[in-house]
């Protein structure tokens, strides 16, 4: 037989097969179809749930650490500098660019925080005091940027146009801290200290001279990014104030612009600083690696308890055609016997298993994306380090259809051809 | 014309070794009605299963329009089963997700025919045995008679060249058993070629020649009145 005459005679298997397949999954029992179809929508769910979930608990604290603190690209100095050099050409290049939509600088350094405004502790007692981060901000571009007022938890924002009021973190503070029954040592929490407490704020500047104020707690910030709820807040106007700092020199810019467009932006404006100093990085390659690996582990996880369900819903198929084509062994034999060719009926098979796998994708498709990542955006589910997302990514479920597909039909297609090459007559006569 | 040459057909070995067909010679003309009759384990089924290719003779051969089928392999068997034969089983052997007119149709799509003309070609095909307007029922909304009329209109539906039918009335009652016998003589009178096992004589009577059959091999063969 020809090349040509071969195709042909496997189209038209292809189209006989068709043919008693549609009439054969028509003809079956709604209930026992629907059920299979629920497993395959169970499997596919598995491939996707189950390791987007694992992946996102992960990724639910990246999705913060950008949407709450760093932005797309984040901006700070360069391994031995103290702050990000050229900041205002950048921050006006940046401002103008038609792929930023907010930038945020902000002036940050190390201070003390005094809970009890009396320096003078009791006998083997430590004083209330701790050290943190100072952050003098922008409470407009802050805002604008992080949406930073979802952040009080307790009390008020900032205004840009008050003075001494300050923000704290709730991790810094006994009452609020997640770790205050920890008894960690050497985390020192301040104790008594709430919305409207007095606290002193001490700076010891590079040439040794200590700048003091006193602040009132306008408010206490709860998230669960380190940056914000181990941190201490003020305006850029007073921290500039206080401190001998050119007006130009930032700790940290903050930009929000799309993030497929992020690692482009940093390659322009890393040619926009030529050889001024700065570290320009998006937020991926802020992300820590030990976080990535993190990541990575969690998806290989994922995908190895994914494969479980794999093997179950491949079992599944086999056995439903197995079962379907045991049972129907006469009339495959009958068949046969009237010059249905062996492939047409293997055909027949096959494209009901490759029903049952399309049919459930389809359905598990829509209720990932049209139900479990919207649901899972809205309602995180709550972990002490971040809010765990639904990772699910058009490439990723297409990739997981086509690998539950190609299963479905080998599933479908082995019973088929362990049933149909079996003698025609015997079929025929039931030995 | 089909012929048997020295056709033998045993099963299992040794002592347990079965002669179900001893060495037939038998040819079989265009246009002949033939019925093949005999006690229950004289060979009847086994050698219409030889001659329609159903099963593979132990020694012997089967030609078939003088091509000598046991030099085919399983696949060009089913060519031919499908382009030249048509089958009338014992208990009907309709697919039970199909409609009529679809089990009609189905060894004609096999064909490569398409299947809007392989459903008008089925359709003449069930008017041929009456039962055009139970086109879209299906087998299980079908008496008994009118089941076994859907299988003789699939069997014809392709125009083939031998008719065989493996005890076609045994599950009937009489009076379909007889419209069945009386449809495959209308298809001999149109000049179809018919091979027929059955247990009744009286319907063997009905045929153009009767080949009876008793321990595997022919006892009598001839022409019965009819055939004039």
């Amino acid at each position: 037989m020809s090349a040509s005459e071969k195709i042909k005679e496997y189209k038209n298997a292809l189209r006989v097969g068709w043919f008693l397949a549609y009439r054969q999954i028509r003809h079956a029992g709604k209930g026992t179809t629907s059920l299979i179809i629920f497993i395959m929508v169970l499997t596919f769910l598995n491939l996707v749930v189950v390791s987007g979930l694992l992946v996102g608990l992960i990724a639910g604290s990246f999705q913060q650490f950008r949407e709450g603190y760093s932005g797309e690209v984040i901006i700070t100095p360069a391994p031995g500098r103290s702050y990000v050099e050229n900041s205002a050409p950048l921050i006006s290049y940046l401002e103008n660019h038609p792929g930023v939509s907010t930038v945020s600088p902000r002036h940050s350094t190390s201070a003390q925080i005094l809970g009890t405004l009396s320096d003078l502790p009791e006998k083997n007692e430590r004083p209330n005091r701790i050290g943190a981060r100072l952050v003098g901000i922008d409470p407009g571009r802050e805002e604008a940027l992080t949406r930073f007022s979802r952040f009080v938890a307790y009390g008020e924002n900032l205004r840009p146009d008050q003075e001494g009021y300050i923000l704290i973190g709730a991790n810094l503070l006994k009452k609020y801290s997640s770790f205050a029954d920890a008894n960690i040592p050497g985390l020192d929490l301040l104790k008594d200290v709430d919305v409207g407490s007095r606290v002193r704020l001490t700076i010891t500047l590079t040439d040794g001279a200590v700048v003091r104020k006193d602040f009132t707690v306008k408010g206490v910030l709860k998230s669960k990014i380190d940056e914000v709820s181990a941190r201490i807040f003020i305006t850029d106007k007073e921290l500039k104030r206080m401190l001998p700092i050119n007006q130009e020199q930032f700790q940290e810019i903050a930009v929000r612009s799309d993030y497929a467009r992020a690692p482009a932006l940093v390659s322009e404006l890393k040619e926009f600083m030529g050889s001024h100093a700065a570290l320009i990085q998006t937020t991926d390659q802020a992300i820590p690696s030990f976080l990535r690996d993190i990541e990575t582990t969690m998806g290989i996880l994922g995908n190895a308890l994914s494969s479980i369900a794999l093997v179950v819903a491949s079992i599944t198929i086999f056995i439903v055609i197995f079962i379907n084509a045991v049972t129907k062994r006469k009339f495959i034999g009958i068949m046969k016997g009237i010059g249905i060719s062996p492939q047409a009926i293997q055909f027949s098979y096959v494209l009901q298993a490759l029903f049952y796998g399309l049919s459930g994708s389809f359905l598990g498709l829509i209720l990932t994306f049209g139900v479990l990542k919207p649901y899972f955006n809205a309602h995180p589910i709550n972990f002490p380090f971040s809010d765990g997302i639904l990772v699910a990514t058009p490439d990723g479920a297409a990739v997981r259809v086509i690998i539950l597909v190609v299963v479905t039909l080998f599933a479908g297609y082995i019973p088929a051809k362990l049933i149909v090459r079996r003698n025609t007559l015997d079929a025929i006569l039931g030995r | 014309m089909i012929q048997a040459k020295g056709l033998e057909k045993k099963y299992g070995q040794g002592e347990l070794q079965v002669v179900a067909l001893k060495s037939l010679n038998i040819e079989i003309k265009d246009r002949e009605f033939v019925a093949v009759v005999g006690p229950s384990g004289a060979g009847k089924s086994t050698l219409l299963y030889q001659l329609s290719l159903l099963d593979r003779p132990t020694a012997g051969e089967v030609i078939v329009n003088g091509h000598n089928t046991s030099e085919l392999n399983e696949a060009e068997k089913t060519q031919i089963r499908l382009r030249d034969f048509g089958y009338v089983f014992q208990d009907y052997a309709l697919l039970p997700e199909l409609s009529t007119i679809d089990n009609v149709a189905l060894p004609m799509l096999m064909q490569g025919m398409g299947l809007g003309s392989a459903r008008r070609q089925a359709l003449q095909s069930l008017a041929r045995v009456g039962l055009e307007g139970k086109k879209n029922n299906r087998p299980s909304q079908l008496s008994g008679g009118q089941q076994q009329r859907v299988s003789i209109a699939r069997a014809i539906a392709h125009n083939p060249r031998i008719l065989f039918a493996d005890e076609p009335t045994a599950n009937l009652d009489s009076q379909n058993a007889r419209h069945v016998i009386e449809t495959f003589a209308e298809l001999h009178r149109s000049g179809q070629t018919i091979i027929m096992v059955t247990h009744e004589q009286e319907y063997a009577e009905q045929t153009s020649r009767i080949i009876a059959m008793k321990d595997g091999a022919v006892v009598s063969d001839s022409y019965t009145p009819s055939s004039n």
